[in-house]
């Protein structure tokens, strides 16, 4: 990412970000909310392009459909479709390597069955997997969420706040779930994060954003209190 | 294998499928399918060869209407009569429904199911009938009298309007009403204080899509004879004046247009008034204006309630009920209402898969987006537009345009229908669209999906709902659509009906009517259970 600036309207989301991501790195993205981490994900894949500056992911542009692919996103569960049974829901994160044909097969017959029993059991959610998502409760769906990027397989992990319904343990389980096969394939992983714990426990590096600008950029080790603070002090 | 299970796997769990709803899908397949093959799409010969030459003429005419002062003149006064017909029937339609309205409200009837029942029941058969049936047979009784024109409109709007009303009087909560019983109110003035100012928005609504409605119905009634501009196209079709028809298509398809857009800003500021306590001005205007126009309609048509009371009047409605009564119940007439009752069907179930299939084609690139380049936004208002004029022309000048190129049957009936519900469901299929949240496609979007797949995961789903719930509504109004294209010669129920008609065979209109009405609440019932089994 280099210099990029995200304007909505008046308001400005991003002003010049600067930020690399290597292989094998897991990141997590802090600061206050309205401090810009989500416009950096969207950003990041694709959903919003930048009013000014560049953004390069897995070497190429996000205009490319199969760099797309390779992109796994994590929102705060608002990504689902309430109606679809959860099994679709899961299945949508292969949409694209799927033709229309057989996205549309999919929904009579679901295609794959195996795998996306075996994503719903890691998030333990097998037993629910002909349900509507729109029955499940807030956390379930976030680990519906959670099954659907196991499924895509992507190089690259962006998750906003991916555990915010979840509780400590669950928490836990599902960062170690949205990092590990990713980095196990050589992928990163980029996380907004709120819980410190969080942080520490999965993320190797921390990138502090504050009004739009990345206002800290360290490694776990020496994250401070004092830094956090500084960081959700209220910004004017 | 030393490992022990505390307790035996469960069973992977199954996808169960909803069975009502694949029943009333595959149900709706095989309709279709019985209905294409009966429609002569699978063997029959449906093209009409010769009539090609003449539609080239007349299509090639479109480009060049008739506007010479004298025609514009005539098209002006047929205008006015049309606009008249619309204003003093809904007039009409809306004292009637007042009044129609205590008599079949549940709050009038309490716990009197049985005579809440019949009362609805009755008003049944008035909103069976289309408006241009009624025309038909009031023209029998009234002879050319301004009053057919308006009571043609009145009565069976009346009665929908009664229904409507008595339904929004009744979704008003009870508090306030009880309230003013408990404090030794008299049950009007309860209601006049308690139910009426919290329902009075949805019934001016309510009022204003009617007059709309109206419209279009006024400029059907005059194909049928009522005069007006459907009149005059009708004259100018039967001589073959090409120029002329056109002139009046495209002045009746303007004031549908006129009517559907004022109508739509009306009701949307009824449903969003400003926050103001001062009264709308655009509220005002269109209250005021719409009474005035009414005023203007009764002094025009020199409607005169002498006419309604004449003796003359009496005798003939007397002679008609005496001639009417019992109805023909023959073998051969009945048979023939039966096949015509499926033609009747079948033209009405492919005039609504025309519809939803354009609909679905058409919503995505017809819908209003949030972000979108110049070119697709012309494309998308240019859309828009065209779903605006194949809802402004009335159906049975579609079914005289596509009986040029079809021969009679069942197949132009139900393209004219499908083309001009495709313009009410195509703009209800995109608004659907449009109110949808966009984040979950744009999720699938953001992970590489194709723009079809995204479609399909991301929003069909979602807007299927409505949309079908939408279609089969429209199902109902098709069936009674159906009638009138039949009555100008596209075959069905209306066509049998236009032919007892001529001979005076009052006994056998009795029996065709009764089929159409049965026939339409056969398909309000299918209609409401299909709806329930979609929610």
């Amino acid at each position: 990412m280099d210099g990029v600036t995200v304007r909505y309207g008046g308001t400005t989301a991003l002003a010049g970000v600067d930020l690399e991501v290597g292989p094998g790195e897991r990141v997590a993205l802090v600061g206050a909310s309205g401090a810009g981490k989500s416009t950096l994900l969207a950003v990041a894949n694709g959903s919003v392009p930048p009013t000014s500056g560049s953004v390069r992911v897995l070497g190429a542009s996000t205009a490319d459909r199969r760099v797309r692919a390779r992109v796994g996103t994590v929102h705060q569960s608002l990504e689902l479709v309430g109606r679809l049974r959860v099994v679709h829901d899961v299945n949508a994160g292969r949409l694209a390597g799927w033709s229309a044909a057989r996205a549309a097969w999919s929904l009579l017959r679901p295609q794959g069955l195996p795998e996306v029993l075996a994503a719903l059991e890691q998030v333990g959610l097998a037993d629910r997997a002909f349900e509507r998502t729109e029955q499940l409760s807030g956390g379930q769906r976030q680990r519906v969420a959670i099954a659907r990027l196991l499924v895509q397989r992507p190089d690259l992990v962006l998750a906003d706040e991916p555990a915010s319904a979840l509780d400590p343990v669950l928490a836990d389980r599902a960062l170690a779930l949205l990092g590990e096969p990713t980095l196990a394939r050589g992928g990163a992983l980029v996380a907004a994060l709120h819980d410190p714990g969080l942080v520490r426990r999965h993320c190797d590096r921390v990138v502090g954003l504050a009004g739009g600008r990345v206002v800290l950029d360290s490694p776990v080790t020496a994250l401070t209190a004092a830094d956090l603070a500084e960081l959700y002090r209220t910004v004017p | 294998m030393t490992t022990t299970l505390d307790r035996p796997p469960a069973a992977p769990p199954r996808l169960r499928r909803d069975r009502r709803r694949w029943a009333w899908g595959l149900g709706a397949l095989a309709v279709l399918l019985w209905s294409l093959a009966g429609a002569g799409l699978v063997t029959g010969d449906v093209l009409n060869p010769a009539g090609t030459a003449q539609f080239g003429r007349f299509a090639s005419a479109a480009l060049s209407p008739a506007v010479d002062a004298e025609f514009l003149g005539v098209l002006t006064r047929s205008a006015l009569v049309t606009v008249a017909y619309a204003a003093a029937g809904t007039a009409l339609a809306l004292v009637l429904g007042a009044a129609g309205a205590v008599l079949v409200s549940r709050t009038t009837w309490g716990r009197r199911r049985a005579g809440w029942l019949a009362a609805r029941g009755l008003l049944a058969v008035p909103r069976g009938l289309h408006e241009a049936v009624w025309g038909l047979l009031l023209v029998n009784v009234l002879g050319l009298d301004p009053w057919v024109g308006v009571l043609a409109i009145g009565l069976p709007y009346g009665a929908g309007t009664a229904k409507v009303f008595a339904d929004l009087v009744d979704e008003v909560p009870r508090g306030a009403y009880r309230a003013l019983l408990a404090a030794g109110a008299g049950r009007p003035a309860a209601a006049l204080y308690g139910l009426l100012p919290p329902a009075a928005g949805g019934l001016l609504s309510w009022s204003f899509y009617r007059l709309e409605c109206a419209v279009r119905s006024a400029v059907v009634l005059g194909m049928v004879g009522a005069g007006g501009l459907g009149y005059q196209l009708a004259l100018s079709f039967a001589s073959l004046r090409w120029e002329q028809v056109w002139s009046a298509v495209y002045a009746l398809a303007a004031l549908c247009l006129v009517a559907d857009v004022a109508g739509r800003a009306v009701r949307r500021r009824l449903a969003a008034p400003p926050s103001s306590t001062r009264r709308d001005p655009l509220l005002t205007t269109a209250v005021a204006g719409t009474v005035l126009l009414v005023g203007w309609s009764v002094w025009y048509l020199a409607l005169s309630p002498a006419s309604l009371v004449a003796g003359r009047t009496a005798e003939q409605l007397a002679y008609v009920l005496r001639a009417a009564w019992p109805p023909a119940t023959d073998g051969g007439l009945l048979r023939t209402v039966g096949a015509l009752a499926v033609d009747t069907v079948q033209m009405s179930v492919i005039a609504i898969a025309v519809a939803l299939l354009g609909a679905v084609l058409l919503a995505g690139p017809a819908a209003r987006p949030a972000r979108s380049s110049a070119g697709r936004r012309i494309a998308g208002a240019l859309l828009r537009g065209g779903l605006l004029l194949l809802r402004a022309v009335p159906p049975p000048v579609w079914a005289l345009v596509l009986l040029f190129v079809l021969l009679p049957g069942v197949l132009p009936g139900a393209l004219a229908l499908g083309v001009y519900t495709l313009g009410v469901l195509g703009r209800l299929a995109a608004e659907a669209t449009e109110e949808l949240d966009p984040r979950p496609r744009a999720a699938l979007t953001a992970l590489g999906a194709r723009p079809v797949a995204a479609w399909l995961y991301g929003v069909a789903p979602r807007a299927a709902g409505p949309v079908l719930a939408y279609a089969l509504y429209r199902w109902e109004v098709a069936i009674r659509d159906t009638v009138l294209v039949g009555l100008l010669g596209a075959g069905g129920l209306g066509a049998l009906l236009a032919s007892e008609l001529a001979t005076f065979d009052w006994a056998a209109v009795t029996t065709v009517l009764a089929a159409v009405v049965v026939l339409t609440w056969l398909v309000d019932l299918v209609s409401d259970r299909a709806r329930a089994a979609l929610r």
